[in-house]
């Protein structure tokens, strides 16, 4: 007996093969519409814990609860107050300045609740609570009623949302197998194939795209174009007699196309089928034409075939090995075309579909046979039916397994990938002829993606031969990886071209394509935002004569690889010009829909809002020249009188400029008796004259505005004046036309913030106030009253400032 | 701060890690080799508690850099290994394993049986489970190496032996050899497991001295012992022991009739149905149906001439008996919802007569006679055949005519 040749297990020597380009090129345009980057952790963590909790093997982040339960009550206020806040909404005070002696008892002042509850925000993580009694106050009396939904109900809603969410930014399962596929050429000479892959905002929209493959694929015709009703997540593909089957998987609806033999012919729908629980896989048998395997989260599996319709081939919520939460479950097909394998996170097992229930094996295990670490799940199995038809490859978050059927559990291969995430796509090429079989994996989050070569059993049933990996495995270029080769871009273009090219990935294809004696191979990928890039390696024969450029760096040519180009070849860059031509033009469209104006509620108006202009106004020199002086003289200031002010905030007996002021009129009709009649006339009001009088009024408070602002220097005489303006009670309004003296803030009070509290005030200008007026310039209900309250202060002006104390 | 220290140094360790990473990735040694020389100050304090520590880190990473740097030769291979020997005690043996493999695979044979004496003696502290395993496997491998000494003084005193001249060194050796070989390879296969090489080369000793006992009984148990995995490679080698041995058609039978049914498409199948049809026991021939039917359920033996044409031979023959159509019917009631798509479909049809002619010459039979004679597979081929001229396919659309309401009754 000769004595055999050891070979290793890993490490030989695999094809070389080299990427064409320095990063991946624009396959298609853009996709269409702008992207919306899915939440991320910031987004879902509490920061401060945001660093720590993001460790891996660190579990159990602190999910901001508070802070999207806020979102939901400012997004949605109808849904979570409606009717009590219609019902309260005048016991409720948006407003800033403090409220008045009779509408104090029955109205709260939210600033200062929203005051406190920064200062909770700013002490989080104190223990002493006593601090913001206020706030408990509120949350006592209100919790129980002031919500249209029950709080409790509404918080465990929220929090299984964000738990999804959270788990989702963690591992997002649903993309499993990718929605990208490649239907190669029918006749071995033609380039043109065909890519399939979701697009449209929703990614709702499956395309067919003939391509053409040359130097740098490019499309061939329009796309064939189908509008589905939910996102798509897988789109998978198989060949059996000469036709494309092509399964499309959204969360509740699989369908099923076929591509007809013939170049350039037109997919056709054949079947969907629609699903309770939302669907966790979708694989197309390579042997049958029409049939597929469909698992759903439930745990169960069904055999699809299109004439023949749903064969359930086992339903089990539980997992089937060892207890595991995930949902997930996945099917493929084995080299018995009736037997279909299941897999869960802990396994796989092998069914057949003549007898389900009986005939059944375990193909892999997570555990000791397979030798696997501890917390490895199983993430992707996939039948390499086309490389050898009882092999199997499994993918694991730590390593890849090749798995033969004959000899269940006992891997043929492993081998630790070391990827940051989790492998969810694969690809495999065969290699005919004792060549060796390529595999591509693909994670989705970090858009990795490796290229191993492994070797197995040649032909079938052959040589005794081990199946062995082939040369080292290699790092394949991914879409953010052209961002640095992109035309240099203003910062903020160039940090929206990073989240975009730096979206998940979504999918992966790969073909070979022999054009003579050069053979390269073509991976596409498609990202979420629905970008399709591809990247083209191409093989180098064993030694051959090195090309002219290799010849000049004779030492290291065959140690490491020559230094890849630099620059992407002219062809690439005016790749990446045009994409970022097309995706810059997308972007400038006007958006379809507009988004709602988002307005902070926290405080509607700031104190520096109801400031005029910063910087010292003409009046506040005058004022502070005179100060000045006084100081230099030693004298005293008797009267705050600026020195151009004269007269300065006299009681001004109103003049009646157009007629008698409203209040004279109502005064003098309540007083003839014939009220009544005076209230008709002021209520229809005609619209169009409110409006002129608004419009008035808002030019007259844009004056005003210019002028007044004897604002910052003053303000703290200012709140000493509001003090006591809150206890005098006003004064005779001054005329409109007069400018206000003083900032309104220490005005505002004056007026009573609640106007229902003298109804008997409505001069014409007040109409305009009414909510009908306000609603129609689609001011929201709760803030109506604010708005009112903000701008009574213009119609009746600040009362008369009262006399310092120190005249 | 010490602990912001200790953060830093953590963070620009694995830092550092993903750098190595990325040039291995990229095929570039040279980088990876630089990158891994400031790793290794990363074994300066090392806290870590994870599985895989910097040290085996480092082991692994650098053979995987001298296995395929240009620059590396094998004395600095080694010298790299020695090193890591020290460098953790619990690693040891994995790491003698490993250099092993890599002197094997390099073809030098006598430094790895060195070596693996010499990981053999050593002893540490108390052993562990691992330990002992791996203590086991080295024991295995020296034995393997021992049986291929034993093999290469056997076929020399055999050649030697011809000529009527017997060296009695040499022989000595030899039986020393088979001695330390058998029992290193004994004790290795009584673990569970897949030990196809072992107990190859085993059970080739023991029937070089005539052991056969011994020798069945170790495959039986490395087949039949359930703690193994299902090893349809066991019931292989014990197949072919017993056919060596001249033992009963019907131990052989049942030997295949066990491989088939753990692996129905194993390729003995053939064999076994062609042994099953010359059985006169009619049992047996059903057997032979049923396996030639099982092993054309599956994607690998699709297109192969010789089972298409065991199953159109046995087909053919009950046919022509007319006896035992039952069995015909039996077989293709649970198979008719899909062979037709699976096997005879006219896409099929097509391409199998432009590929390969005898192919399609056997499906078509079969199919002509389960399907009827308006079968698209049949129907293609035969025409096609007539077309050209062919004389078989004249003669087999005259067979499948003539037996046609055979398929009705079968339906």
């Amino acid at each position: 007996q000769a004595q055999p040749a050891f070979v290793p297990r890993r490490g030989g020597t695999g094809e070389v093969w080299k990427p064409a380009e320095v990063a991946a090129v624009p396959a298609l345009p853009p996709g269409e519409g702008c992207w919306i980057p899915s939440p991320a952790p910031e987004d879902i963590v509490y920061h401060n814990s945001r660093y720590r909790k993001l460790q891996p093997g660190k579990a159990g982040a602190t999910l901001d609860f508070a802070k999207q339960l806020g979102h939901f009550f400012l997004d949605h206020p109808e849904d979570a107050f409606g009717s009590m806040g219609r019902l309260l909404h005048k016991n409720f005070y948006l407003g800033n300045s403090k409220l008045k002696r009779p509408a104090r008892n029955s109205t709260i002042r939210m600033t200062a609740l929203m005051e406190d509850i920064d200062r909770l925000e700013a002490r989080r993580g104190c223990h002493r609570q006593h601090l913001a009694s206020r706030v408990r106050w509120f949350s006592h009396l209100c919790r129980d009623w002031l919500f249209e939904v029950p709080l409790g109900l509404l918080a465990d809603c929220l929090h299984e949302e964000l738990m999804l969410q959270w788990s989702d930014l963690l591992f997002d399962d649903s993309l499993t197998g990718g929605a990208l596929a490649w239907l190669p050429p029918r006749d071995r000479g033609s380039c043109t194939g065909c890519l399939v892959y979701p697009g449209g905002q929703a990614m709702n929209h499956l395309y067919f795209q003939g391509m053409v493959l040359e130097k740098l694929p490019h499309a061939w015709g329009s796309p064939a174009q189908f509008e589905l009703s939910g996102r798509i997540r897988q789109v998978a593909a198989a060949q059996v007699d000469g036709e494309d089957f092509i399964g499309v998987r959204s969360d509740y609806h699989c369908g099923v196309w076929r591509v007809p033999g013939r170049t350039g012919a037109t997919p056709a729908p054949l079947q969907v089928i629609h699903t309770d629980v939302p669907a966790s896989c979708l694989t197309v048998s390579p042997h049958l034409p029409g049939e597929l395997a469909v698992c759903t989260q439930s745990g169960t599996v069904y055999l699809w075939n299109i004439e023949t319709g749903l064969q359930q081939l086992r339903h089990d919520t539980q997992t089937m090995f060892f207890r595991d939460h995930s949902p997930w479950r996945w099917s493929d097909f084995t080299a018995h075309p009736r037997v279909l394998s299941c897999a869960d996170r802990t396994g796989l097992q092998c069914l057949d579909a003549r007898d389900p229930k009986k005939c059944h094996f375990d193909l892999f295990k997570v555990g000791e046979e397979a030798s696997c670490q501890q917390g490895e799940r199983v993430v992707l199995p996939m039948y390499l039916g086309r490389a050898h038809p009882s092999q199997y490859l499994v993918t694991t978050q730590f390593s890849v397994y090749v798995l033969d059927e004959r000899l269940p559990l006992v891997p043929v291969l492993k081998w630790a990938h070391m990827m940051k995430a989790p492998p969810l796509f694969a690809q495999m090429m065969p290699g005919n002829g004792g060549r060796s079989h390529k595999v591509l994996l693909g994670a989705s989050s970090t858009q990795e993606l490796l290229l191993l070569q492994y070797q197995g059993e040649r032909g079938c049933w052959g040589s005794q031969s081990a199946c062995q990996l082939a040369g080292a495995p290699q790092k394949l270029h991914s879409i953010a990886g052209c961002l640095q080769h992109l035309p240099t871009q203003l910062p903020h273009c160039h940090h929206m071209f990073q989240q975009r090219l730096g979206a998940p990935a979504a999918g992966l294809a790969a073909t070979l394509q022999e054009d003579g004696e050069h053979e390269s191979m073509l991976v596409f990928q498609l990202s979420e935002a629905g970008d399709v890039f591809c990247q083209r390696l191409t093989h180098e024969a064993v030694r051959a004569p090195a090309p002219l450029e290799e010849a000049e760096v004779p030492q290291e040519s065959c140690a490491s690889p020559q230094p890849a180009p630099e620059v992407p070849s002219p062809a690439a860059a005016l790749r990446y010009r045009r994409w970022l031509r097309t995706f810059f033009r997308g972007y400038e469209e006007p958006p379809q829909h507009t988004w709602t104006p988002s307005l902070s509620q926290k405080r509607l108006f700031t104190c520096r809002d109801l400031e005029g202009p910063a910087g010292p106004s003409d009046l506040q020199r005058q004022v502070r020249q005179w100060l000045h002086k006084v100081m230099r003289e030693g004298g005293r200031i008797q009267r705050w009188e600026p020195l151009s002010l004269q007269p300065p905030a006299l009681p001004q007996p109103p003049e009646p400029v157009g007629g008698p002021d409203p209040l004279s009129t109502r005064l003098t009709a309540a007083w003839s008796g014939d009220w009544e009649q005076w209230w008709e006339e002021r209520s229809s009001f005609s619209v169009a004259q409110r409006q002129r009088v608004l419009r008035e009024r808002r030019r007259r408070q844009k004056r005003a505005r210019g002028r007044c602002s004897l604002s910052a220097s003053f303000t703290s005489s200012l709140t000493y004046q509001s003090e006591l303006s809150e206890l005098s009670d006003a004064g005779p309004p001054l005329s409109p036309d007069h400018p206000p003296v003083l900032s309104q803030e220490g005005a505002a009070p004056a007026s009573s913030p609640l106007p229902s509290s003298h109804p008997a005030s409505p001069a014409p200008d007040e109409a305009l106030l009414s909510s009908q007026s306000l609603r129609c310039r689609g001011i929201p209900k709760e803030r109506r009253k604010t708005l009112r309250d903000y701008l009574s202060v213009w119609i009746e002006g600040p009362s008369e400032p009262p006399e310092l104390p120190g005249s | 701060s010490s602990h912001e220290h200790k953060l830093n140094f953590k963070k620009s360790k694995e830092l550092c890690l993903s750098y190595i990473q990325d040039a291995m990735l990229q095929k570039q040694w040279k980088r990876a080799a630089e990158f891994l020389t400031f790793y290794v100050e990363s074994l300066e304090k090392d806290y870590s508690r994870e599985q895989i520590g910097p040290s085996e880190m480092i082991w692994r990473i650098g053979t995987e850099i001298l296995c395929h740097h240009s620059h590396s030769s094998m004395r600095e291979f080694n010298c790299f290994i020695e090193q890591m020997k020290t460098l953790g005690v619990k690693r040891y043996l994995k790491v003698c394993l490993e250099h092993v493999f890599h002197l094997l695979c390099h073809g030098q044979i006598d430094e790895a049986y060195q070596n693996l004496s010499l990981a053999e003696s050593w002893r540490f502290g108390e052993q562990t489970a691992i330990q002992d395993k791996e203590m086991k496997l080295i024991q295995a491998y020296r034995g393997l190496l021992d049986y291929y000494s034993w093999s290469k003084q056997k076929s020399i005193l055999l050649e030697h032996g011809l000529d009527g001249f017997a060296d009695l060194s040499v022989e000595q050796e030899m039986h020393s050899s088979f001695r330390k070989a058998a029992v290193n390879l004994k004790e290795i296969i009584k673990i569970p497991g897949v030990w196809d090489l072992f107990v190859k080369c085993y059970v080739d000793l023991l029937e070089f001295y005539g052991d056969h006992d011994e020798a069945r009984q170790v495959l039986n148990e490395y087949a039949y012992n359930s703690k193994f995995p299902a090893n349809p490679n066991a019931h292989v080698y014990l197949y072919q022991l017993l056919k060596r041995h001249g033992e009963s058609k019907k131990s052989l039978v049942s030997a295949l009739k066990i491989l088939h049914d753990i692996v129905p498409s194993h390729e003995l199948m053939i064999d076994f149905n062609t042994m099953l049809q010359k059985s006169k026991k009619s049992k047996k021939r059903r057997l032979g149906l049923e396996v030639i039917f099982a092993v054309l359920d599956y994607a690998g033996w699709k297109e192969s001439v010789k089972a298409w044409s065991c199953l159109a031979r046995q087909v053919k023959q009950i046919v022509i008996s007319e006896k035992h159509l039952d069995w015909i019917k039996q077989e293709w009631n649970c198979r008719k919802d899909w062979w037709p798509a699976f096997h005879f479909s006219r896409y099929l049809a097509k391409r199998n007569w432009l590929e390969n002619k005898s192919l399609s010459y056997e499906k078509a039979l079969v199919a002509g006679i389960l399907q009827g004679k308006d079968c698209k597979y049949f129907k293609y081929v035969s025409h096609q055949g007539c077309k050209a001229q062919v004389k078989r396919f004249r003669m087999l659309k005259k067979f499948v005519n003539r037996h046609s309401p055979v398929y009705l009754r079968t339906s």
